[in-house]
């Protein structure tokens, strides 16, 4: 009898993912994350806290912009507040097939300063964010697995392909099954120690378009964490490609306003 | 029969029920302290062993310093820290190569392991704190590339570096202000790596791990460890080897002449056990009621021996001369003890007076310290008139057979014979030279003490050829600094809301008025404000502002159009730019006077680097200028120094700001490295810096303290010093009203306070002339300086006025004072001085420090009892003498004793209360005068 059991529950299983691979999740959670529409538009509120539960708060608009869908985008990030880095703009043209490109304009200093793309696990302003957290990490990066599924989620480990570029071991993705956006991320340190764990808190649907519009970082080695929430999303505004080069950087361009 | 002597007499009747009783005793506390030391979680009730080496201690727990040094600790993030360096003086680019770096990188990746989960938390870990490491593999450069790009990288992101890029990573710190100097010496040649830990008492583990480490590698790296949390953990573990090394060597020492001197193994055994136990009783007392064993408790034993040894030493010194004419054992003991029993409990309430004394003081070991070792002499007393009889009236008659001097009158043959006979002439017939040599010696001797220098270092209580004191000399050579000190400044300037409030509208009316259309939407602005700012007077600024943008600008945003959204967009922007005005630290003209303030503190000479946010904003701002030399510098506005924040925060360690400057830019810490741990190098640096400030921060409304642990150490010192000299009045005071009242005079008790005033004198300007620092060790020993100096002088004054009495004059009497009793004081100072030499072997200095001085304070104590009372006592006859059997006290000596008396009062409460002394000056003559009247109506009455 338990046998059976066993045997009908080892069909079950293959059952599941005969229909779906994990490359094809990855592929999916990928889109849902990072390609909703052909743009987008939202504004982000970010709260970054420290462990002695310091508070640091930084607004900004981004605006996305897909060329192929699941290939190349463009980002332009504004920041509003505080003072400090008003009208400070980042700027990224993600490439699939080679480097990005990245900029950092500041203001204050009136200096545009391309970011050299050799390492993009590093802070994203401060925050517990990483830049790479912004623009999404190449699907390609990283050999998955499904770990197991249950009832809402696919549960993934990704180990990177190239081990020496990163400073985790191996990360683990709980991937809503409806959406295919990725509600918790854990990632493990070289020693196997879990040191950072993303949240997705709230998703909204805009027209259709899932989106995460809270989410949380938690630094474990640090005790602090980043929350972001995205306010006015909108999508499909056809934001004109030109706000996406250089020349916007020192220009504040009308579709960041409102 | 004394009433006292009914103890002695019991342990003379019954020997073998009072030694049962004290062994007893002695085993129920040894258990009561070895269980919940061994087993401390099955006996959570009992206080078992625990040890206490951090200097921080000397300090209670709720010194404002202390809880200033926690309190920034936590706000900025920082931990005490272990310094590995490295050198190799055989390769020609030092460190800097292939192999060497691998080690390195090796052994920082391993120090990130050396985490254990804490026994009180178990969701927590100590040891290392690994995020914080500053080591090339855990450190980031930012440099500039070709095309105007930035990069953070590692600084060393892999091991097994080829030969080529171990220079460029030498190169690359070398650039960086941060590293340069303080990771990477400043030849380039050797580096350091800086290891933060959870708390210093981890610090000995940590180091003994990489010490082990550090053996798999093979090569010519030398590897140092060091800084102050190692030293201090190091000296803790060391203490106990030398608590039981050294010890047990002075025992075997003291054993060895006590033979040389009483020639009876089973006799000399006694002093030996008396002070074994007495060490055991004290040490378990201490355990047993909570005290911790710290550095100071330590030497508790050290302290108790040799005047338990004294005690003893008294008593068979007396037994062993007498026990040849009488000739039986019970009858002898009588006698030895009806002699020797008020010397011997004065001598033991002196010192304990003396110990005790430092219970008043305002540092927590010093107070324990103090009463223990008062506890120990004490028990000693106790035991020398308990057990010392016992023991001797259980020792066979047979055994004692030739036992003693051989006849009192053959005195060619006896011990000393031939210094008692030159010290009953010369004390006798050259009063005249021996009071020149005397005060030509106090002249010399305050001379001496005002040479003094007040100075510690915890890394030199360790011998000069330690490791670690090798490594400091190694690591301080190379680099800016081992020794770790925090400058913080804060703004002392905060406007009021109010101000704010109109500063804010001043800054909207001045800058929105250029926009067409301006004025009613400028009126509905300012009324808003100030309607929000007296409906929410609560709030901090930070609030309001917020708050003022959420509930309002944001919504008048949203509805506007596109030119009043210009106005409302740029409202906002005011009103925060008006809000950072108040980012102290963000503020380039207070940067630069950092930068200044640091570049003077380099003049110093003593701190060798010194590291700020002032730094971070330069080099960042030299590498967003393409790596240009000339562009390090603060840029000119405080936005541009917040970008080049932002720009720092890219990098992989962002939180590494905080350990500078808080997230809100109200405070900022400076990280001083100092070349020198010596609290008198730490007191010039602080003074240098009052006096810049004083000088040149008026104008910036900034004020500055200090944290860290070179600083704590300055502030410990400093109450050391205060509260030893204070005790030591004190404890001065009361031993001559003690002296006065137990001579019924007080020119008795000034004369029995010369050998010790002599010692005190003599000793300390000995420190002073040698140029020796007045430390923690040399503190100490003034307490037991006038436990034992005065031990003679008691003695011997109490013996020569019932001998003077008993012949009528002191030329008589002499002749009997050169005999017992002058021979048991230089059988103790032989006994006690050199059977403490196996002391100077030991490797920690205090342990030197109290060997070398144990035997010179008894020298001074026994030539000055033995020379300048008997050449005094010459002198003064008529005077000491005039009233033989009067045991009445005359006026003149109430009045000193009142005195006395009060000041010993007041000196106390100045110390306990911390009351100023001119605050107490009223009360004091108040209480004079009623004593003095009273005393007055009382010896009146006496005469009537």
């Amino acid at each position: 009898m338990f046998r059976l059991f066993i045997i009908f529950i080892t069909l079950l299983n293959t059952s599941f993912t005969k229909g779906v691979t994990v490359q094809e999740i990855i592929k999916r959670a990928n889109l849902a994350s990072y390609y909703q529409a052909n743009d987008g538009k939202s504004h982000v509120k970010m709260k970054i806290v420290d462990s002695q539960k310091r508070v640091r708060k930084r607004e900004f608009v981004i605006l996305r912009r897909n060329i192929k869908k699941g290939g190349d985008q463009q980002y332009y990030v504004y920041f509003s507040r505080p003072t400090d880095v008003r009208k400070m703009v980042f700027l990224v043209h993600k490439h699939i097939k080679k480097d990005d490109d990245r900029w950092l304009y500041l203001p204050a200093l009136d200096l545009v300063k391309r970011i050299a793309a050799t390492d993009k696990r590093t802070s994203f302003v401060g925050s517990d964010f990483l830049y790479e957290d912004v623009s999404g990490r190449g699907i390609k990066a990283d050999h998955h697995t499904l770990l197991k599924e249950d009832e809402k989620y696919y549960i993934i480990s990704s180990t990177p392909k190239n081990q020496k570029s990163v400073e985790f071991s191996k990360y683990m993705l709980w991937i809503d099954k409806k959406s295919f956006l990725p509600m918790k991320t854990e990632y493990f340190d070289k020693s196997g120690k879990k040191y950072r764990l993303v949240e997705a808190l709230e998703v909204k649907d805009f027209n259709g378009f899932l989106t995460i519009t809270k989410s949380k970082v938690h630094n474990l080695d640090t005790g602090g964490f980043t929350e972001l929430e995205f306010h006015k999303v909108k999508y499909n505004l056809k934001i004109k490609s030109k706000v996406f080069t250089e020349r916007y950087l020192r220009r504040t361009p009308k579709e960041v306003r409102r | 029969m004394e009433p006292s002597n009914k103890l002695s007499e019991f342990s003379i009747n019954s020997p073998k029920l009072t030694i049962s009783l004290i062994c007893i005793v002695a085993i129920v506390l040894g258990i009561i302290t070895a269980l919940p030391s061994i087993w401390p979680e099955k006996y959570p009730s009992m206080y078992g062993l625990k040890i206490d080496t951090d200097p921080e201690n000397m300090l209670s727990k709720d010194e404002p310093i202390r809880l200033f040094h926690n309190k920034m600790k936590k706000e900025f993030n920082l931990y005490d820290m272990i310094v590995v360096g490295v050198e190799n003086t055989k390769h020609k680019n030092g460190v800097f190569n292939s192999k060497s770096l691998n080690h390195i990188y090796q052994l920082s990746e391993y120090a990130k392991t050396l985490q254990w989960i804490d026994p009180k938390n178990k969701d927590k870990k100590i040891g290392v704190i690994s995020k914080n490491i500053v080591a090339p593999s855990t450190v980031e450069n930012i440099k500039s590339l070709k095309e105007g790009e930035i990069l953070f990288e590692w600084l060393m992101s892999k091991p097994n570096v080829s030969e080529k890029e171990a220079l460029i990573i030498r190169d690359k710190a070398l650039r960086i202000p941060f590293l340069n100097d303080t990771m990477v010496s400043k030849d380039g040649k050797a580096l350091a790596i800086y290891l933060p830990i959870s708390s210093k008492d981890m610090s000995y583990k940590i180091s003994q791990a990489l010490e082990n480490k550090i053996k798999e590698f093979s090569g010519d790296d030398e590897f140092h460890i060091t800084g102050l949390p190692v030293a201090n953990d190091t000296f803790g573990v060391e203490m106990f080897k030398q608590m039981f090394s050294t010890g047990p060597m002075a025992m075997v020492m003291i054993f060895i002449l006590l033979f040389w001197f009483f020639k009876k193994f089973i006799l000399i055994l006694s002093p030996m056990i008396l002070a074994g136990i007495s060490v055991t009783y004290a040490m378990s007392l201490l355990i047993i009621s909570g005290n911790t064993v710290h550095i100071m408790s330590s030497m508790i034993p050290i302290f108790i021996m040799p005047i338990a040894v004294l005690d003893s030493v008294h008593l068979l010194s007396e037994f062993f001369d007498k026990y040849p004419n009488i000739k039986d054992k019970k009858q002898t003991l009588k006698e030895v003890l009806k002699e020797l029993y008020w010397p011997m409990l004065y001598t033991s309430l002196t010192s304990t007076a003396g110990f005790a004394s430092l219970a008043l003081t305002p540092i927590p070991p010093v107070q324990v310290f103090g009463i223990f070792v008062g506890i120990g002499v004490m028990l000693a007393w106790f035991f020398t008139i308990t057990f010392i009889p016992a023991y001797i009236m259980l020792i066979p008659q047979s055994m004692l057979e030739n036992f003693g001097a051989k006849t009192s009158s053959d005195n060619k043959n006896e011990s000393f014979g031939s210094i008692l006979k030159w010290l009953n002439q010369f004390t006798y017939h050259k009063t005249k030279t021996i009071f020149t040599v005397a005060i030509v010696m106090m002249i010399v001797a305050v001379y001496g003490i005002t040479k003094i220098q007040i100075n510690d270092n915890p890394v030199l209580w360790f011998n000069y050829d330690h490791k670690i004191r090798k490594a400091d000399r190694v690591l301080n050579s190379h680099f800016g600094g081992t020794y770790m000190a925090y400058l913080t400044l804060e703004s002392t300037k905060e406007n009021t809301v109010a101000q704010f409030g109109i500063d804010v509208k001043n800054s909207w009316n001045k800058s929105l008025v250029h926009f067409n259309g301006i004025r009613p939407i400028l009126k509905t602005l300012n009324e808003n404000w100030s309607s929000y700012i007296k409906q929410n007077s609560l709030m901090t600024k930070s609030q309001l502002v917020d708050g003022f943008i959420e509930n309002y600008l944001e919504k008048q945003l949203d509805q506007a159009d596109d030119d009043s959204y210009e106005i409302f967009d740029e409202a906002l922007s005011l009103l925060e730019l008006e809000k950072s005005k108040e980012d102290t630290f963000k503020q380039p003209e207070i940067l630069n006077f950092m930068s200044d303030l640091q570049s003077y503190l380099l003049t110093t000479g003593i701190v060798g680097k010194s590291n700020s946010i002032s730094d971070i904003v330069k080099t960042i701002h030299r590498e967003l200028r393409n790596s240009d030399d000339k562009e390090y510098k603060i840029p000119k506005s405080s936005l541009a120094v917040a970008q080049c924040l932002i720009t720092y925060q890219n990098s992989h360690r962002p939180q590494d700001l905080w350990h500078l400057v808080t997230p809100d830019y109200k405070r900022t810490s400076i990280w001083l490295q100092l070349n020198s741990g010596n609290n008198k190098d730490m007191v010039k640096v602080s003074k240098a810096v009052d006096e810049f400030m004083a000088k040149n921060a008026k104008k910036y409304h900034l004020k500055h303290n200090w944290f860290g642990l070179t600083y704590i150490n300055v502030m410990w010192q400093d109450k050391m010093v205060s509260g030893m000299l204070q005790a030591f009045l004190g404890s001065f005071l009361v031993v001559f009203i003690m002296m006065s009242v137990l001579f019924r005079s007080t020119l008795w008790g000034i004369l029995s306070m010369i050998p010790l005033s002599i010692t005190i004198a003599f000793i300390y300007g000995m420190v002073g002339l040698l140029g020796k620092d007045y430390d923690m060790p040399i503190a100490l020993l003034s307490s037991l300086t006038l436990g034992l100096a005065v031990d003679f002088a008691i003695h011997f004054l109490v013996r020569a006025r019932e001998t003077v009495i008993h012949y009528g004059s002191w030329k008589l009497a002499k002749q009997e004072m050169f005999q017992e009793p002058t021979r048991a004081i230089i059988r103790n100072l032989i006994v006690v001085a050199v059977g403490f030499t196996p002391l100077l072997t030991a490797t920690l200095i205090p342990y030197q420090t109290v060997g070398v001085f144990l035997a010179t304070i008894l020298t001074i104590a026994g030539i000055s009892t033995l020379v300048f009372i008997p050449a005094l006592i010459k002198v003064l006859e008529p005077k000491l003498f005039f009233n033989k059997n009067s045991k009445k006290m005359t006026y003149s000596s109430h009045v000193v004793i009142i005195l006395s008396s009060v000041s010993l009062v007041v000196i106390n409460l100045h110390q306990l209360l911390e009351i100023s002394f001119m605050a107490m000056m009223p009360q004091a003559m108040i209480a004079t005068f009623v004593l003095l009247m009273i005393s007055y109506f009382i010896s009146k009455k006496g005469r009537n």
